[in-house]
């Protein structure tokens, strides 16, 4: 009995103990992440997903007065049945900009799934930053501006495909020397988008197009397309989509009807990983990725490389692959954003999601991160416009990276 | 054709029917030939005699995937003609068809690419066949049993939602055990195996593809309609209570039913993975809608029906790819399903229930 009363007491006191300390106490808030976590794409998403959960340790889970948690319960998935799904990522947005304790949202992976959450996490007035979105119309122009109501809230730390188009453009005419493609697409908001910006800059750098098709994830026979293909003789193939949706499907039936030699390039939806990932590109490709290449929409040689890559490995034990660096980033950009929006001292959470908004829309303001110094204009778009090229490495069985264009000064 | 007719047909009509089903065979293969190299002319601006190997390796492409659809087809038609249910596992068993043959050729044997040895590949592709079809075939008997035979007198719409169940339980169990991305299968068959055409290639894989289901159709054909089991089905289709009032057991005439219906979709699966590469979790439902589309189409319930809606959703799909249309495709498919049955709501050889249509 006693006991129990002085616990009573006890507890008492820690209650009032932290009414007391009120403005200037630790508060505990959620940043959340969003991203596919199934087949394919969860090869992609853990290392982004590292990547942020890292960077928050390093902050030492700390922004001037508040704790931020990244509980498992906030990590959500908007895969359904393997593949990523707009409607699901839409349902999970409503959850979090529910919860009153999460005040960033970092995702999601795909551009389809974005342009279902904006008009959500906007009206809510939500901090939300993508490490991977790369589809022009989620920021600018008219298209971006149907999906808001309210002022920005969404920023990225990754160019558009209005760039990662023509660089992978570029790489085909310039440095491979192709002056013929084919192009094939997976018909949703990324895939076509970004093989629309590519058949643009191809054809202005004089190259021909022989055929630009589309093939929903849902085909079944990508042999008689790549036959069809296969009779117009191209010197390359770009594909736009990722791994789930086409990828290496697509490159199997280009082996079989005797493309196999002509080179595979393909944008960051394919960037996925080792041979050695489950599910990724390579995985699938085995031997017959010995002439693909891919693109990421971000810089793969950056200042920060050798320290973040040592740290991930010391935290993981395996190398950071992918878009890890660009996980690590937004977790950065949102930590810059709560540190100066915590100074503003907000009232409860809702007004610090508002301070955040403050924050982010500064477009003077210069984030330091490890992918070097940038800006985010009023669009949310990084004033970074790199495009990292890789290829195959058959003796890692693994993307390589080989250079990276700046499109910035262009 | 299950419930056409209970009497077998013989000798002269039959050799005369036969030659007319070739004839027509050969006859809709040269018009999409035709058809094709005409297209290809317009729409990509070939020349004439660079447009004829690509129309007819195009074909045979369409023969081998027409083939796939119209083996998945005849496990729909033959269970809808017998006890009126669309199976909408079946795809489903079809997909697990195929997993058991990566784990055979790729687990078991260890396979990894083509293999250039005949004797070795042929006993490979026969073992593959004969460890895949029986398994298939009594995985759907199982399901009939377990799931299906306890509605069999309830209203109709209880087994078509356990169909509906049991595809899922299907669909996740592969998930649970492979993962939901796609997994390589071995391509055992060679794939340089290529015989030049005109400055085209023909697939030899495509050509054993469409064999190996043609002595399959014709092996079903036979046994539908020239053995004393085959008959209990016409009979148990054209009327059930009759059938079995004449001694037909019920029980395992419907059983033996969707046996065949497994076995003949477990061959599919082996040869899909051989074609394209790779299998995954979900592939049962887009082949199940395309094989349920073809059974539909032909006339439910009729297998060469089956067989020919297969054939026609495959030259429908490949017509589209050929010409750069591939995203259109299901557009095509679907349009041209509606299209037939507005004016013969029955598939274009009509549905055969017997008298319970």
């Amino acid at each position: 009995m006693k006991l129990t009363k002085v616990g009573a007491v006890a507890s008492i006191a820690v209650i009032a103990l932290g009414a007391c300390n009120g403005g200037g106490a630790s508060k505990t808030v959620k940043f959340a992440i969003e991203l596919p976590l199934q087949g394919s794409e969860l090869a992609a998403s853990q290392p982004i997903i590292n990547g942020i959960k890292l960077a928050v340790k390093q902050a030492g889970n700390k922004v001037a007065s508040y704790t931020i948690e990244i509980p498992q319960s906030a990590v959500k998935d908007d895969a359904l049945n393997g593949v990523h799904d707009p409607q699901t990522g839409a349902n999970n947005m409503t959850q979090l900009v529910g919860d009153d304790s999460v005040i960033a949202v970092i995702g999601p992976l795909n551009s389809s799934v974005a342009k279902a959450q904006i008009p959500i996490s906007n009206a809510a007035g939500m901090p939300q930053c993508s490490p991977a979105n790369t589809n022009p119309d989620l920021t600018k122009g008219a298209p971006a501006a149907q999906l808001r109501t309210k002022a920005n809230n969404y920023v990225r730390i990754v160019t558009t495909d209005d760039v990662q188009g023509p660089a992978a453009s570029q790489y085909i005419y310039d440095k491979l020397g192709k002056h013929s493609v084919y192009i094939i697409d997976s018909t949703d908001t990324f895939g076509k988008g970004v093989a629309d910006a590519f058949e643009a800059d191809f054809k202005q750098r004089g190259g021909t197009v022989v055929k630009h098709d589309g093939a929903p994830k849902t085909t079944q026979d990508y042999v008689s397309i790549l036959t069809a293909a296969k009779a117009l003789n191209p010197e390359a193939i770009y594909f736009g989509g990722v791994t789930a949706d086409g990828g290496a499907r697509i490159l199997l039936a280009a082996a079989q009807v005797g493309l196999g030699d002509v080179p595979f390039v393909g944008p960051d939806g394919i960037n996925d990983g080792s041979a050695a990932t489950k599910d990724s590109f390579l995985n699938l490709a085995g031997d017959k990725a010995a002439n693909a290449y891919s693109t990421l929409a971000g810089i793969g040689d950056y200042p920060g490389k050798a320290k973040f890559d040592a740290d991930y490995k010391a935290e993981y034990g395996i190398d950071a692959t992918g878009y890890a660096g660009q996980g690590f980033t937004c977790a950065q950009v949102m930590l810059d954003a709560l540190a100066r929006a915590a100074a503003t001292n907000p009232a409860d959470n809702t007004a610090l999601r508002a301070a955040i908004l403050t924050a982010l829309a500064d477009v003077s303001h210069t984030y330091k991160t490890i992918q070097g110094d940038f800006t985010l204009d009023a669009n949310g778009d990084t004033s970074q416009k790199i495009v990292s090229i890789y290829s195959f490495d058959a003796t890692a069985k693994d993307w390589k990276f080989l250079e990276q264009v700046d499109y910035a000064a262009k | 054709m299950i419930a056409s007719s209970v009497t077998t047909p013989r000798t002269r009509s039959g050799l005369n029917r036969s030659a007319r089903i070739i004839g027509f065979a050969v006859g809709a293969i040269v018009v999409y030939v035709v058809l094709l190299w005409l297209a290809l002319q317009v729409v990509d601006g070939f020349a004439p005699e660079r447009a004829l190997p690509v129309a007819i390796q195009q074909t045979i492409n369409a023969l081998s995937i027409g083939a796939i659809y119209a083996l998945i087809a005849l496990g729909y038609t033959m269970v809808y003609g017998i006890i009126e249910l669309i199976n909408f596992a079946h795809g489903d068993v079809f997909m697990i068809g195929a997993f058991l043959a990566v784990v055979l050729t790729g687990g078991i044997f260890g396979q990894t690419g083509g293999v250039k040895d005949v004797p070795f590949l042929a006993l490979l592709l026969l073992v593959a066949l004969l460890f895949v079809m029986p398994l298939t075939g009594g995985l759907n008997v199982f399901i009939e049993r377990v799931f299906y035979r306890p509605f069999r007198h309830a209203s109709r719409l209880a087994p078509l939602i356990t169909a509906v169940g049991v595809s899922f339980i299907l669909q996740n169990l592969a998930l649970l055990v492979a993962g939901s991305g796609d997994r390589a299968a071995p391509q055992i068959f060679p794939l340089d195996w290529q015989i030049p055409f005109g400055g085209a290639e023909i697939s030899v894989l495509s050509i054993f593809i469409f064999a190996l289901a043609l002595v399959l159709m014709l092996l079903l054909q036979t046994f539908v309609n020239r053995t004393r089991l085959g008959r209990a089905m016409r009979a148990t289709a054209q009327d059930q209570q009759a059938a079995s009032l004449m001694g037909v057991d019920l029980n395992q005439t419907i059983a033996l039913t969707f046996l065949l219906g497994g076995a003949l979709a477990g061959a599919a699966g082996v040869v899909w993975g051989l074609r394209f590469g790779f299998v995954r979790q979900d592939l049962g439902f887009n082949a199940g809608l395309k094989a349920f589309t073809s059974a539909v189409l032909g006339g439910i319930g009729n297998i060469s029906g089956a067989v020919l809606g297969g054939f026609i959703i495959g030259f429908i799909e490949n017509f589209a790819s050929s010409l750069g249309f591939s995203r259109w495709s299901e557009f095509l498919v679907f349009m041209v399903l509606t299209l037939v049955l507005i004016f013969r709501p029955t598939g274009i050889l009509g549905q055969q229930l017997g008298d319970r249509a």
